[in-house]
């Protein structure tokens, strides 16, 4: 589904160039659970950012379904990131004056699809906000928030969904809670690829990859 | 409403104070601009209207600067020059007049009491269509023993209708009415009817101005040829060429409160920019958000956009509907400021004004939003997500 080869990028940094990752191969399928953990500064997000097409390698190919992500241009690129694949991030990053329904069905707005009010309420109630629909950000507790992202995330029927440490601001219960949804979506096919600095999470995963200096170790 | 409509109008409720404030900004330019020209339009109409109404054609003035002389006779001023006495009887001798009425503006010293009056000598009968606008206490002179006086006049002097007042050279005069306060310099003059007047001064048949109306007005400039070239030192002014005077007058006051109008939108422009661009690095990572799951730079841009639209619009129909409710104040200002102001309402409701004024502010406010925008579009979404 999505294979990486050899990827390398690296920036500059004032007078500095970084290279934030020194040919990554990797490979992810259906269904299929993978962490990433490593420490700051590995590479983590620039490996994510670029498993989402959201920034594009120096050098590399980055092969979702077959087209090299690398090398198409930025309208492609936004149609791909629209269709294949959800976001969710530690921030959560929800809009404090729409609803939790309103801030699950955005993205169908952007991929100017019709609103399907029957599926943003199904999503919610997968992940436990079937009563919490006109709720405001601002009236949920963080797990709820981060749960709400995930129903966002999915809205679009995406193949992959990339989660940059989603219970990195969440308590033990609230990060269990997010875990068994991210289980539940691999069990129905989804492949997802999770950052996170929880040694015990990690474990629980289908695969945990380690990054250190830009590199991955197995 | 449509999502996208609803993410811009959330996203300027989030700031309702900062959201209230522009517009309060463009709401208060688009109501002086629609002012502005409605008055504008307000005030040639008005003008155009009170020229009709006296019942004139053209006015005989002495030569000189004939134009102003003819304003400054219909709004009152003393004008220091008399058409020579043979005038009056060779206009009423020119075939196709129907109408000669002289008009007499003349500073009248009085030693007894140590002051000067302005008297304004006219047929009393044409009074009434030339200062359409009066309101009067009492009753228009019916007789040469009885005048008119300004409202200063009869304040100062404490007179009211039915008093005598003390001409020079002890004519017995009596006061028919008093004219309500136009806060002109009409409220200086003591109106007296034409024959009086000459008395008054001492010169029989002396004019500073003689209103004419032609039999036949597709005959005007015939007649004028004719007159122009028969009687020598006159100048003949039509009442449009009167009303360009004015206006002209006018135009100078209404050029600078359009720049001023123009700077106070450009001003409140700059407010709009200066507000969404705010808002725009504010929501940095919740656009880096919406880039993320699935916005394109587009989407960003119309986001933006209709923010600065709904801005505008709503600003502006607010101004439009004060500017309304508030155009008694504004006329009552205008009227006191003003030398001269044509009777009758000069800002009224035109709904093509209203909508041109809030099409124009609509214009400026997304001009003023392209920048915020084109920002807005421009935001690195990994910069924006990494915070």
């Amino acid at each position: 589904m999505i294979h990486l080869k050899n990827i390398e990028k690296s920036y500059r940094r004032g007078a500095e160039e970084v290279r934030a990752l020194k040919g990554v191969d990797l490979q992810l399928h259906s269904g299929e659970l993978l962490a990433i953990t490593g420490p700051s500064g590995a590479g983590k997000t620039t490996l994510l950012h670029i498993l989402g097409c959201l920034d594009q390698p120096t050098r590399g190919e980055v092969l979702i379904d077959g087209i090299d992500a690398a090398k198409i241009p930025e309208p492609d690129l936004v149609r791909l990131r629209r269709e294949k694949i959800g976001f969710v991030f530690q921030q959560f990053y929800l809009i404090p004056g729409l609803s939790v329904f309103d801030n699950i069905a955005l993205p169908l707005l952007f991929s100017k699809k019709p609103l399907q009010r029957d599926k943003v309420i199904a999503l919610a109630e997968m992940v436990g906000l079937g009563h919490r629909l006109d709720h405001r950000p601002a009236q949920l507790s963080g797990g709820e928030m981060q749960r709400t992202a995930i129903a966002r995330g999915l809205v679009n029927d995406p193949e992959i969904l990339l989660a940059d440490e989603p219970t990195g601001n969440l308590d033990s219960d609230n990060s269990e809670k997010i875990f068994a949804i991210l289980r539940t979506l691999t069990g129905n096919g989804l492949a997802t690829v999770m950052i996170t600095h929880n040694p015990e999470l990690a474990a629980r995963a289908d695969r945990v990859v380690q990054l250190r200096d830009g590199r991955l170790s197995r | 409403m449509s999502g996208y409509l609803k993410l811009s109008v959330q996203n300027l409720l989030r700031h309702r104070t900062r959201s209230a404030l522009t517009m309060l900004g463009i709401a208060a330019s688009v109501g002086v601009l629609f002012s502005v020209l409605s008055f504008n339009r307000g005030f040639n109409q008005g003008l155009a209207a009170e020229l009709d109404r006296t019942g004139l054609h053209f006015m005989v003035v002495p030569s000189g600067c004939a134009h102003e002389v003819a304003a400054l006779v219909l709004h009152g001023a003393v004008i220091p020059k008399f058409l020579d006495t043979g005038v009056m009887s060779r206009l009423k001798a020119t075939d196709g007049i129907a109408l000669a009425t002289p008009i007499l503006v003349a500073q009248l010293p009085d030693p007894q009491r140590g002051k000067v009056d302005l008297i304004y000598g006219v047929d009393m009968a044409v009074l009434a269509a030339i200062k359409p606008g009066w309101q009067i206490t009492g009753r228009i002179p019916a007789n040469d023993s009885e005048i008119l006086l300004g409202y200063e006049v009869a304040q100062h002097g404490k007179l009211k209708p039915g008093d005598r007042f003390a001409a020079p050279g002890g004519v017995p005069l009596v006061v028919a009415g008093i004219v309500g306060l136009t806060g002109s310099q009409d409220d200086a003059f003591v109106y007296l009817p034409i024959g009086t007047a000459q008395k008054l001064l001492g010169q029989q048949d002396a004019a500073t101005a003689i209103g004419v109306r032609v039999s036949d007005p597709e005959r005007m400039k015939g007649i004028i040829d004719t007159l122009a070239a028969a009687v020598p030192g006159i100048q003949i002014v039509t009442m449009g060429e009167v009303m360009n005077s004015i206006a002209n007058l006018a135009a100078a006051a209404r050029a600078l409160s359009l720049a001023l109008v123009l700077i106070a939108i450009l001003i409140s422009a700059v407010g709009v920019m200066n507000s969404v661009l705010m808002a725009v690095f504010e929501r940095t990572q919740e656009i880096g958000m919406m880039r993320a799951v699935g916005a394109s730079r587009r989407d960003i841009f119309r986001i933006i956009l209709e923010e600065t639209s709904i801005l505008a619009a709503c600003g502006g129909v607010c101004g439009i509907v004060v500017a309304v409710l508030g155009s008694r104040l504004i006329e009552t200002f205008v009227r006191t400021v003003m030398p001269y102001v044509p009777s009758g309402k000069l800002i009224s409701f035109d709904p093509l004004l209203a909508l041109g004024s809030v099409a124009f502010i609509l214009v400026i406010g997304i001009t003023a939003g392209l920048y915020p925008a084109w920002k807005a579009a421009k935001i690195n979404p990994i910069e924006a997500i990494k915070g």
